[in-house]
């Protein structure tokens, strides 16, 4: 790879152990991968923040690179955690979690990483197409790629955090438009019709694809959150970074795969390990938009969530603040808007959560692996039937 | 004495010498690998309950969380660290885990030619092995 001389000075040291070993994360990878060079970013967004998920194995890294004065150098967002820290007395964490995770919110504060811990921060910075990023989060770097038009390679927690220090990338993979085109044509022979038939599409196309680069034919009318459960889950079953959904100006031949409607009822079937009556409704895979949450409160307005079961809407603080008026509605019919966390990053086990009902097909896919709960996948309307009618 | 060289891939710079710990398995090394003992506890993995520590870790790639990397920084820190990583391909949670770590890692190996406690010593700057084994 040519680096400048100023990229040259921070890989030999002369900026400290922070930068010259975040300037050796980048190289080596944009070596390994064929880059020439590196390119500046707008933003970057790093996972590796809830303690649930990594334990101990982040602190020590972490807390190096605060000492030896590691700060990022472009605007940087964070996954979720595990927990809202303003439901925290709701919830039996043990105290020793608590405070882990805490110091581990603090050190990414530390290097001005923004503390609003989410997998959904395009809503808060909204790239625009073709900047380039340094994002990990599979759900936010496909969904930046296919439906923003922003560029990011999918990048491991490790490697955003060192992107966020030097605010480059190496340039290889999704940052060069030859790599970004479509290999394969999926004909979806009956287009999804609610946002779990979209995310069973995705983890069954998925499968299918690992690393290839789908064109979607076929799908009649979708909003962008119908483009994003379909994106989180191609991302959770496959490799994929990006997906194309409108015919490319030049139509090359592709390998083509059909989907039927039957591949996506027996999906939705496959990732339902349970037909008993749910402990948790959770909808906010990945955190949910401002329309989802007008989706949600149309749904329960005049309604009660019943006492044996509880209703989690997972989303950003950003998102939760300027929805206030259906956060209210969901909040008075029993349910809660939780902030900075999931279903997926929190111990759902210290809720006594078993079972979970879910609109998503990403949350179905890991939750029983991830949090040893039974699964079913529905649509909103029957997520919220659930809730309240049982 | 029997000597045999193989010649990988450089990955990360540095010289490592110790007993060979081999698995034809993939690891993951967050969940796969206690960060605080060196202990491999994945389920169902040949090498499980096998330390990583001091060895010259043998495998083909790493696969899993991301995070994986930050697990070999905590071993290195706390002196439980692979002396070496020899992989058949190297993937990036394992490779910035070894910078991040300063391991010394060579990829491109065949792994098949190497066994458990066999004397091995890397030369991660040439990418060379050197396998000593005594009859």
């Amino acid at each position: 790879m040519y680096l400048t001389p100023e990229e040259e000075r921070v890989y030999n040291g002369e900026y400290g152990w922070a930068y010259q070993v975040s300037m050796k994360i980048l190289v080596r990878l944009g070596d390994l991968y064929g880059a020439t060079r590196l390119i500046p970013i707008k933003s970057a967004h790093i996972s590796g923040v809830s303690y649930k998920t990594m334990g101990d194995a982040p602190i020590d890294f972490l807390q190096a690179l605060v000492n030896e004065g590691g700060r990022a150098r472009v605007p940087c967002t964070a996954n979720p955690s595990g927990f809202d820290q303003d439901y925290l007395s709701e919830m039996n964490i043990p105290r020793e979690y608590v405070e882990k995770q805490l110091r581990i919110i603090e050190l990414y504060k530390k290097m001005g990483v923004d503390p609003i811990f989410t997998c959904t921060p395009y809503y808060l910075r909204k790239p625009r197409p073709s900047w380039h990023l340094a994002w990990a989060e599979s759900s936010a770097v496909i969904y930046a790629n296919s439906v923003l038009g922003s560029w990011t390679n999918r990048e491991g927690g490790p490697s955003a955090l060192a992107a966020a220090l030097i605010g480059k990338v190496p340039e290889y993979g999704m940052h060069q438009a030859e790599n970004r085109e479509a290999n394969t044509l999926i004909k979806v022979e009956s287009s999804p019709l609610n946002e779990a038939e979209f995310g069973a599409l995705g983890i069954y196309a998925g499968k299918l694809l690992k690393d290839r680069i789908p064109l979607f034919e076929g799908l009649s009318s979708y909003t962008k959150d119908n483009l994003k459960q379909l994106g989180a889950a191609l991302a959770s079953s496959g490799m994929a970074s990006i997906f194309h959904h409108h015919k490319p100006y030049r139509r090359r031949e592709l390998e083509t795969i059909s989907i039927e409607e039957r591949d996506i009822k027996n999906t939705i079937e496959s990732l339902s390990t349970t037909s008993e009556a749910p402990n948790l409704i959770f909808i906010g895979c990945p955190h949910c938009s401002l329309d989802e949450f007008r989706g949600i409160a149309q749904a329960l307005r005049g309604k009660k969530v019943r006492k044996e079961v509880k209703l989690w809407v997972c989303t950003s603080r950003h998102i939760k603040e300027r929805a206030k008026t259906d956060v209210d509605v969901i909040e008075e019919a029993g349910g809660r808007v939780l902030c900075d966390t999931c279903a997926i990053v929190t111990w759902v086990k210290y809720y006594g959560i078993e079972t979970m009902k879910t609109n998503s097909a990403k949350a179905a896919y890991y939750a029983p692996t991830l949090n040893e709960v039974r699964v079913t996948l529905a649509p909103l309307s029957k997520c919220i039937d659930t809730a309240c009618r049982g | 004495m029997r000597i045999t060289k193989l010649k990988g891939r450089s990955i990360v710079p540095g010289h490592g010498r110790g007993p060979a710990l081999v698995s034809m398995k993939p690891i993951s090394f967050l969940g796969g690998v206690d960060p605080n003992t060196g202990l491999i506890i994945e389920r169902g993995h040949d090498l499980k309950a096998r330390n990583v520590a001091g060895r010259i870790l043998c495998f083909p790639y790493g696969h899993g969380s991301t995070v994986g990397s930050y697990v070999l920084y905590s071993l290195a820190k706390k002196g439980l660290g692979p002396k070496a990583i020899v992989n058949q391909t190297a993937d990036p949670v394992v490779v910035v885990g070894a910078i991040i770590a300063e391991i010394p890692m060579v990829d491109q190996v065949d792994i098949q030619q190497i066994t458990t406690d066999d004397d091995v010593e890397v030369d991660g700057h040439k990418g060379i092995l050197t396998i000593i084994r005594r009859k």
